[in-house]
C-alpha cells in the first residue's frame, strides 16, 4: 500500500525578481514521519517553507498538504511552524503571546502549555524583546507545538543555539512527537541533528531536491567503493547505474554509489584492483558528495 | 485577539495623541480670556499675505465661535491629528521595526484581508476618538470661561475632518504595504500631506482635502462641503483597497 503523503510538491518553481529559488522541486513526506530537509544556506529550504504555509506563491508546479491547496488557511490551523528568525512580537510578554495565539487554535492544548511553561523555564512576564535567543526558540516552540497541530514545520529550529540548548530543544521535540501524533518537517543545514532525529531526509542543492527518502534506505544504498590499484587509479567510466562520484587520487579510485553497488563492482574488478573494499557511509558523507565537490 | 493585537500596536502612538489633543483643546478654551485682552494690540498695517492672515484671525476671534474654528479646527487640530493619522497608518503586516512576527503572523489561520481590515478598522476607531473626543471637550469646557459653543457644530466639524483626513491615514497604510520598514511610509505621507497643506495655503486655492477637513463652509454658511467629503471618502476607500490588494498578493 503506498504510504499517505502529508506534504507533497511537484515540479515547484519559485523565482524572486528573476532568481530563481526553486527549480522543480519535488518531494513528498510521509504522514507521521520526522523529515529532515537538509541544504546548505540559500539552498531554497526557507522558500520551500514559505511556500508550504502560503506566504509565498509558486511561479509553477504544485505544492499540497494534507492534499489542499498551499493558500488554504485550513493548512495553518491544523501546522505548527516556527520560523528561522524565531519572530515573535516583541512589544507582547510571554503570557500575553500566548493568550493571543491560543484562541486562534481549536485544539490548543492547555496541558502542554502549562507543561511546557515548565520544562522551558518560561518568564511568563518578561516582554518578548528581552528573552535570549535560546528562551525565544523555546517560546516558539511552545506556541507550535501547543497548536495541537498534525504537522510541524520548523524551519532551522536550532539556529544560533549554543550546542546544549540545542539539544535540549531536539529533545524535547523527539519527546513531543513520541507523545502525540505529529508529523515533523524541519529544515536544517545541521547534518549531525537531522541524522540524530529524522527518519527521513531530503537533501536539497540549488532548489532541487537530490536525494530523497527513509534514512535507513539511503544508508543502505548508499556506500563507498574504494579501489588500490598498483599503479595510478585508470581513467575510468562505469556503464553501472547508481554512481555519483568517482574521485582518483594516486593509486585510489573512490567510487560513491546511491545502489546498484553489486554491478559498479563487477566493473571494477575487471580493471584488476589490488584491493575493493566497499564501506558505509555517513549521512554527511551523502551531503558533502551532493551538493558539493566537483570532479 | 487581532484587535488586542491592534491595539497593542498601536496604542502608545494613540494615547500620546489623545492626550496631546486634549491639553491643546483645553488650551484653546482656557486661553481666550488672553486672547480677548490682547486683540486691541494687533498690528493693523502689516502688509502682504501675513498681515491679510493676522487681521482675519483677529476678526475671527472677536467671537467665541470665530476663535474656535479659527484656532482649533483651522489650525491645532488638523496639523495634530493628521500627523497622528500617518502615525497610526504606519505599520503593520510588513514593519518589522513595529515589533516583528511577520511570519509568525501569516502562519496564523487567517487571511491577510482579514488581518489589514483589523488593522485599518482599529486605527479608524482610534482616529475617530482623536478627532471627535478633543473637539468636543471644547463644548463642555467653554462655560468655565462664560462662553458657548455648540455640540452640533464640534461634532459636524470634527466629522469634517475625520472624513477628509482619513485619506492621509489610508495613504500611510498603503506605503505601509509597500516598504518593509515604517520609516519611509512615515516619512513619504508625511512629506505629501505637508505639500498638498502649503498648496492649498496659497490665496488662489479655494479647493483640497485641508479646505474640508477645515469645514470652512459649514462655519461661513452652515453649509457641509458634500462633494469634498464624497471625494476624500472615495479617495481614501481606493487607496485602502490598494494595501489590500498589495498585501494579498505579495510574497513573505
Amino acid at each position: 500500500m503506498a504510504e499517505s503523503l502529508i506534504i507533497e510538491t511537484t515540479d515547484l518553481h519559485k523565482s524572486y525578481d528573476g532568481v530563481e529559488a526553486l527549480r522543480g522541486l519535488t518531494l513528498g513526506v510521509p504522514t507521521g514521519s520526522i523529515y529532515g530537509f537538509l541544504g546548505r544556506n540559500g539552498a531554497g529550504k526557507t522558500t520551500t517553507i514559505k511556500v508550504l504555509l502560503g506566504m509565498a506563491r509558486p511561479s509553477s508546479g504544485q505544492a499540497r498538504v494534507f492534499g489542499l491547496d498551499v493558500d488554504n488557511p485550513e493548512i495553518r490551523r491544523r501546522t505548527g511552524f516556527v520560523s528561522e528568525e524565531k519572530d515573535l512580537y516583541d512589544f507582547m510578554t510571554v503570557d500575553e503571546m500566548i493568550r493571543f495565539t491560543a484562541p486562534f487554535f481549536p485544539r490548543w492544548r492547555a496541558d502542554l502549555e502549562q507543561r511546557y511553561l515548565r520544562k522551558f523555564e518560561l518568564p511568563s512576564n518578561r516582554k518578548i524583546k528581552a528573552l535570549s535567543r535560546g528562551t525565544r526558540t523555546k517560546l516558539a516552540l511552545l506556541l507550535a507545538l501547543c497548536r495541537g497541530a498534525e504537522l510541524l514545520i520548523l524551519d532551522e529550529p536550532t539556529s544560533g543555539l549554543d550546542p546544549a540548548m540545542a539539544e535540549e530543544v531536539l529533545q524535547a521535540l523527539v519527546a513531543h512527537v513520541a507523545g502525540e501524533e505529529t508529523t515533523v518537517f524541519f529544515s536544517s543545514h545541521q547534518i549531525a541533528e537531522v541524522d540524530q532525529i529524522a527518519d527521513h531526509v531530503a537533501i536539497i542543492d540549488r532548489g532541487c531536491a537530490v536525494v530523497t527518502g527513509a534514512l535507513d534506505d539511503l544508508r543502505e544504498r548508499y556506500q563507498r567503493i574504494q579501489l588500490v590499484f598498483d599503479v595510478d587509479a585508470p581513467q575510468a567510466g562505469f556503464r553501472a547505474p547508481g554512481v555519483v562520484r568517482l574521485r582518483r587520487k594516486g593509486r585510489m579510485l573512490t567510487i560513491m554509489s546511491s545502489g546498484g553497488t553489486e554491478e559498479i563492482v563487477e566493473e571494477a574488478s575487471a580493471m584488476h584492483p589490488l584491493s575493493v573494499e566497499v564501506v558505509p557511509v555517513t549521512l554527511k558523507e551523502i551531503f558533502l558528495e551532493t551538493v558539493t565537490g566537483e570532479e | 485577539m487581532l484587535w488586542y493585537k491592534s491595539w497593542l500596536e498601536t496604542r502608545w502612538r494613540f494615547l500620546i495623541g489623545l492626550v496631546l489633543l486634549i491639553f491643546s483643546a483645553l488650551s484653546t478654551v482656557f486661553t481666550y480670556p488672553q486672547v480677548l485682552k490682547l486683540l486691541p494690540m494687533v498690528p493693523q498695517h502689516i502688509n502682504g499675505e501675513i498681515g491679510r492672515r493676522i487681521r482675519e484671525a483677529a476678526e475671527l476671534a472677536r467671537d467665541f465661535r470665530g476663535y474656535v474654528w479659527s484656532d482649533w479646527f483651522r489650525q491645532n487640530l488638523p496639523e495634530k491629528w493628521t500627523l497622528f493619522a500617518v502615525l497610526i497608518g504606519t505599520g503593520g503586516l510588513l514593519a518589522h521595526s513595529s515589533g516583528g512576527g511577520t511570519l509568525f503572523t501569516l502562519s496564523l489561520p487567517v487571511s491577510r484581508k482579514r488581518l489589514l481590515g483589523v488593522r485599518t478598522a482599529t486605527g479608524f476607531i482610534e482616529l475617530f476618538v482623536l478627532a471627535f473626543v478633543p473637539s468636543l471637550l471644547i463644548p463642555l469646557f467653554s462655560p468655565a470661561i462664560g462662553q458657548h459653543y455648540g455640540v452640533g457644530s464640534a461634532v459636524i466639524q470634527s466629522a469634517c475632518l475625520f472624513i477628509a483626513g482619513s485619506v492621509f491615514f489610508s495613504l500611510a497604510a498603503l506605503l505601509s504595504t509597500m516598504f518593509n520598514d515604517i520609516w519611509r511610509p512615515l516619512l513619504i505621507a508625511l512629506g505629501v500631506a505637508i505639500a498638498v497643506s502649503l498648496v492649498e495655503q496659497a490665496p488662489q486655492v479655494s479647493y483640497g482635502i485641508f479646505h474640508v477637513m477645515h469645514g470652512e463652509s459649514y462655519f461661513r454658511h452652515g453649509a457641509l462641503p458634500w462633494l469634498g467629503l464624497l471625494a476624500s471618502a472615495v479617495l481614501s476607500v481606493a487607496l485602502q483597497y490598494g494595501a489590500m490588494v498589495n498585501i494579498a498578493r505579495r510574497d513573505f
